[in-house]
């Protein structure tokens, strides 16, 4: 295929064309004594047609001038000599030379007619077995190595395929024995970014010895195709080069088709995964969970039926035991959202939530540990985008946390207010603050501050409020109060409600 | 106890929580009922003829949702769903599939029992009443009139219709869409920015200067429901 694409060198055809000749003349001399000298210009003109059909127009016409000078050194009067003795030959010269010529152009051009059909046929066999192979193949690797076999094959050149990784355009297919000096990643570089050709044989860095095809396609431009002449004094001809373009943009569709069904499969696998997980932690979650609702259940109808009739002591156990089924429940709830967050498994529906609304919710849910405390709401009327629940189950663990980290009977706030673009909510407390260097750490998995050992916790509270807030791209820190005492801010970020307040009224 | 006490379907696969509901609710005067599964929740919803029925959303068989429209399909007596917590989406497609009211596990029997006095409450007198009272606030349906205290209170058209919505099924869940639905119509299931702020305002209103109204109460991430006494 390559030896059609690349036509055999000019000087040897010329070659070709100056033997047939001397063939020619050789071929005359025996018979030169029995037929009229004329008849002989018969076998020039076919050498004329031959050279014309197989050489090209050049060497049919240096054929056509070298016929008409053999035929006159060797064949007329006087022989060996230049001149003519008879002067109507000069009439066959002519004629020999004229029809020579015309028939080289008439058959030079039918032949560069044929071989350019030949070459159509040929290209478009090539490009239609790039497509067949590149059909076939699903696989990114695959799809890579297709492309470099056929570009290679078809052109004669050594190929290789960039394509970017991050910042930088990664090596990923080549032909064998292929090595891409360093300087020449800039000319490929220079291709991406530009979606030009660059290096050998284009306007931008020609010196290079290699050249680089922007693989493009409606999305942009997906890598760089490179091809190195195996015989650096080689060039491609416009032709080819048109044909380098065209698989080029065949590459690209194929490698844009591969890595949207790459992209396709790792959504597909990552979804899978992450039904697997949410089966797993329901499954463990219910498995969990039973047990504790019979004994919470069984419990608390013994407390409310008065079972233990008189026995004071009795029913305290029964009450201890029942609230200590409900801490676990609590454990086992953040240990379940602890490894959602971890798995980042937490989804978020943020929606326009009335904050007050979301302090109150909080605040029921707590309404048992809450007994004897005053806590003051100090929050502005907003409507910011959070996720409910989640926000509602943030606030129960900084309000629990408040309870139990300060002296019973002491007061908790929360506020909420605007500040900047941000929707800063806040729970402050009076008990013995958070020594300054464990301000951050408080946040951290298992970290509990050694102060009270009977404060019961999982140390795992706050470190899902920080899941949960950053799952809402928000912020959360806690400071110590002038005065005595712990604030813990979350920052969400507040758009406008402009747009949401409006028509709040029916149409 | 007695026979004569209401008749309660326990749906749930789980042996242990069904003897604890059997023991604590017959003790409570109820006549139990127990199926292992859907299909056997299903026929005895119809085999047994309960006044009301408890199903945990868990079952093996059959989806919860599924299980609470079929159910809903063959009987009208109250459901009162058993869920776990974060299942908040769930909950919402019982209620919007008619479940009447839900208990979170773990529950406490308090909890459970106060449930289902109100269900059965509300089943047993369907008629919404032309002039509702709670606490402080009269709804007079018939010449929509709202007082709080004995004082009018001016509403707008839509925190009436909503404060309606909710009046008519005083004690129960209505979820974010049920009450879009009702109040603004098809088409308005999505917008809960209306119903927040429309929510705000009217819990404004009916409870002035509270900074824990406590009258409509939030159930988070699911709706919202009256206080009724005694519920």
């Amino acid at each position: 295929m390559s030896q059609i694409l690349r036509p055999p060198r000019r000087w040897q055809r010329y070659l070709w064309s100056a033997l047939l000749v001397g063939a020619t003349t050789l071929l005359s001399a025996p018979i030169h004594r029995f037929v009229s000298p004329v008849n002989l210009v018969m076998l020039y003109l076919a050498a004329v047609v031959i050279a014309a059909i197989y050489l090209g127009r050049g060497p049919a016409a240096l054929s056509a001038v070298a016929g008409v000078l053999a035929f006159d050194f060797f064949f007329i009067q006087p022989r060996l000599s230049l001149t003519v003795a008879n002067a109507e030959y000069l009439l066959t010269f002519a004629g020999l030379l004229i029809v020579g010529l015309v028939i080289s152009t008439l058959a030079a051009r039918s032949r560069e007619q044929a071989d350019a059909a030949r070459r159509r046929e040929v290209q478009a066999t090539a490009l239609y077995e790039l497509s067949r192979d590149l059909a076939s193949a699903s696989e990114s690797d695959e799809i890579l190595r297709i492309i470099v076999r056929h570009v290679g094959g078809t052109f004669g050149r050594e190929a290789a395929i960039l394509l970017p990784d991050g910042d930088t355009l990664q090596l990923r297919a080549a032909s064998p024995g292929l090595a891409l000096p360093e300087d020449e990643s800039a000319v490929a570089a220079m291709a991406f970014q530009s979606g030009q050709p660059a290096g050998r044989g284009t306007a931008t860095m020609a010196d290079a010895a290699v050249r680089f095809m922007p693989l493009k396609t409606a999305r942009g431009v997906l890598g760089v195709l490179g091809v190195k002449p195996v015989d650096p004094g080689v060039y491609l001809s416009q032709e080819q080069r048109r044909l380098l373009e065209v698989f080029a943009s065949q590459s690209a569709l194929a490698v844009e088709r591969a890595e949207l069904a790459e992209q396709a499969r790792r959504a597909q696998l990552a979804r899978a995964a992450e039904e697997l997980q949410a089966a797993l932690l329901n499954s463990v979650s219910h498995d969990l969970r039973t047990p504790l609702v019979s004994i919470t259940g069984t419990l608390s109808s013994l407390e409310e039926d008065g079972a233990c009739g008189d026995n004071p002591v009795q029913r305290s156990l029964i009450t201890m035991a029942r609230e200590e089924a409900e801490r676990l429940n609590v454990l086992v709830g953040n240990l379940l959202d602890m490894t959602r967050i971890e798995a980042g498994a937490l989804r978020t529906i943020q929606e326009p939530c009335d904050v007050q609304e979301v302090i109150n919710a909080a605040l029921d849910r707590l309404a048992g540990r809450l007994v004897g405390r005053e806590v003051a709401i100090d929050a502005e009327e907003l409507l910011a985008p959070m996720d409910f629940v989640l926000m509602v189950q943030v606030l129960v663990n900084l309000v629990d946390n408040a309870v139990k980290y300060s002296p019973p009977g002491s007061p908790i706030a929360v506020t909420a207010r605007r500040v900047g673009d941000d929707m800063e909510m806040a729970v402050l407390d009076r008990g013995s603050g958070v020594p300054p260097e464990d301000l951050e750490r408080i946040f951290d998995k298992f970290y509990r501050v050694h102060r009270s050992a009977g404060a019961g916790g999982t140390g795992l509270g706050l470190a899902i409020c920080k899941g949960i807030v950053e799952a809402q791209r928000g912020r959360i820190w806690a400071e110590n109060r002038p005065g005595g005492g712990t604030v813990v801010t979350i920052a969400l970020p507040y758009e406008s409600p402009a747009s949401t307040t409006q028509g709040s009224e029916r149409p | 106890m007695t026979e004569g006490g209401p008749r309660v379907l326990v749906v749930d696969d789980e042996p242990a929580i069904r003897r604890f509901l059997h023991a604590s609710l017959t003790a409570h005067g109820y006549t139990v009922f127990e199926a292992i599964d859907g299909r056997d929740g299903l026929a005895a919803a119809t085999g047994r003829r309960p006044d009301l029925v408890i199903l945990d959303l868990g079952l093996p068989d059959i989806d919860g949702i599924e299980m609470t429209r079929r159910l809903r399909e063959r009987m009208s007596a109250p459901i009162i769903i058993v869920t776990v917590q974060g299942q908040e989406a769930a909950k919402i497609a019982a209620f919007d599939a008619g479940a009447d009211d839900y208990v979170t596990k773990p529950f406490g029997m308090g909890e459970l029992l106060a449930r289902m006095r109100a269900s059965l409450r509300r089943a047993a007198s369907p008629a919404a009443e032309p002039v509702f009272i709670a606490g402080s606030l009269t709804v007079d349906l018939g010449q929509r009139r709202v007082t709080v205290g004995g004082h009018e209170v001016q509403l707008t058209p839509t925190e009436y219709d909503l404060l309606r919505a909710l009046v008519a099924q005083a004690g129960k869940v209505l979820t974010h869409r049920q009450l879009l639905r009702q109040v603004w119509g098809e088409g308005y299931e999505g917008e809960m920015h209306l119903l927040r702020v429309n929510m705000s305002n009217l819990r404004h209103k009916l409870e002035p200067g509270a900074s824990r109204p406590a009258l409509i109460l939030t159930e988070p991430g699911v709706g919202y429901r009256l206080r009724v006494e005694g519920g």
